[in-house]
């Protein structure tokens, strides 16, 4: 289980490396309200793709449990939860919430 | 030492290059429904069902859990059947895309992943040089390879910026249990039309898969088929 503010703090950690790599340096001070994707968003299709790939490992480092975030619920939502920081990190804990006890 | 996961590496072409692998000093996963008794040194073998993506996640997590990067990937469990396409029953129908497609993007995607996280790796899927020869009798497992070889251009597009290389290779009849059912005479035929008509060895089709698969040269989404053959 991730407490939210753990969800975030990974979330924040991820956006940072990516930006040290990506050359973005406004992805090093990401918080909650950081748009992910869209028009106006820091990150590309690409580097979203990044994101979810390392992300989904952070959490098995931290929690020991498989889990794939970009399910078919999660992809068919309304607002999507890629779509802030903040988010996405809602989205990690209700993920982990709803998986059976390992 | 460079890890490989192969898929179907219980017997036929999956074992032969596992085999070879091995032999260069490879470590080595084999994914398989049935895994035999075979373990030689550097081989892990797993009982999965490449159609099943959640036992693919599992197993795939298996190997990476202590932090080893798959540098290669070989989708090579397949099925195949020969009939008429009006009398193809629809299970057979969707049995091979469950295994030949869906296996395939199961193992491409969760692999792929793990390579996207390494921003390197290189997977190879294993198709047929009946797809571009149209090959009639083959209709279902022509068109379930023909999938996996539109997923390769497309995945080799899509995970190019991450530093992965995702290529096909088509092999003719080779000497497997997958081509035991088919008749010697229709095989013969085949092999005249792809200008092999001494056929090809399992060693012969190993070297020509490695041979690309291995390539530094490899280009991303290429497609290499077997035999020497104008298209249908
Ligand atoms: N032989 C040929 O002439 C020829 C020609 C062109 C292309 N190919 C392709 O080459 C590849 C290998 O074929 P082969 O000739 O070596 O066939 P094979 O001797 O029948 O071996 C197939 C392998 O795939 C595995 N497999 C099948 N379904 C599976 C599933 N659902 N999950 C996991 N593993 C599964 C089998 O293991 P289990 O039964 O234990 O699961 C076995 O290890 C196939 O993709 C085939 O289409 C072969």
């Amino acid at each position: 289980m991730l407490t939210r503010p753990e969800a975030l703090q990974l979330v924040l950690h991820r956006l940072a490396a990516l930006g040290r790599e990506l050359g973005k340096p406004e992805l090093e001070r990401a918080d909650e309200q950081t748009r992910l994707f869209g028009e106006t968003a820091q990150l590309d299709s690409i580097g979203l793709v990044t994101l979810i790939a390392d992300l989904e490992e952070d959490i098995r480092r931290a929690t020991g449990r498989d889990v794939v975030l970009a399910d078919e619920k999660a992809m068919s939502r309304l607002t999507s939860p890629f779509r802030r920081a903040g988010l996405l990190a809602d989205h990690i804990v209700a993920t982990l919430g709803a998986m059976p006890p390992a | 030492m460079p890890l490989a996961l192969i898929t179907g590496t219980s017997r036929g072409l999956g074992r032969a290059l596992a085999e070879r692998l091995l032999a260069q000093g490879w470590t080595v996963h084999g994914f398989s429904r049935q895994p035999d008794a075979w373990a030689p040194p550097g081989f892990v073998a797993q009982a999965v069902d490449v159609g099943d993506p959640v036992a693919v996640r599992s197993a795939v997590a298996a190997i990476t859990a202590g932090g080893a990067t798959i540098d290669l990937l070989i989708n090579n469990a397949g099925a195949a059947a020969m009939n008429a396409l009006l009398l193809t029953p629809p299970e057979v129908a969707a049995d091979l895309i469950r295994v030949n497609y869906l296996g395939t993007f199961h193992c491409l995607q969760t692999v792929g992943k793990a390579m996207v996280r390494a921003r390197r790796g290189r997977i190879i899927n294993v198709t047929t040089v009946a797809v571009p020869l149209a090959l009639e009798g083959e209709a279902a497992y022509v068109a379930s390879k023909a999938a996996v070889e539109a997923l390769t251009r497309v995945a080799a597009r899509e995970l190019a910026p991450q530093g992965l290389v995702i290529a096909a290779v088509g092999l003719g009849p080779v000497d497997t249990r997958l081509t035991k059912a088919v008749g010697a005479a229709p095989l013969a035929r085949l092999n005249q039309r792809i200008g092999r008509p001494a056929g090809t060895t399992i060693a012969e089709a190993v070297d020509f898969l490695l041979g690309h698969a291995l390539d530094p040269h490899l280009a991303n989404g290429s497609i290499h088929y077997l035999g020497d053959f104008p298209p249908a």
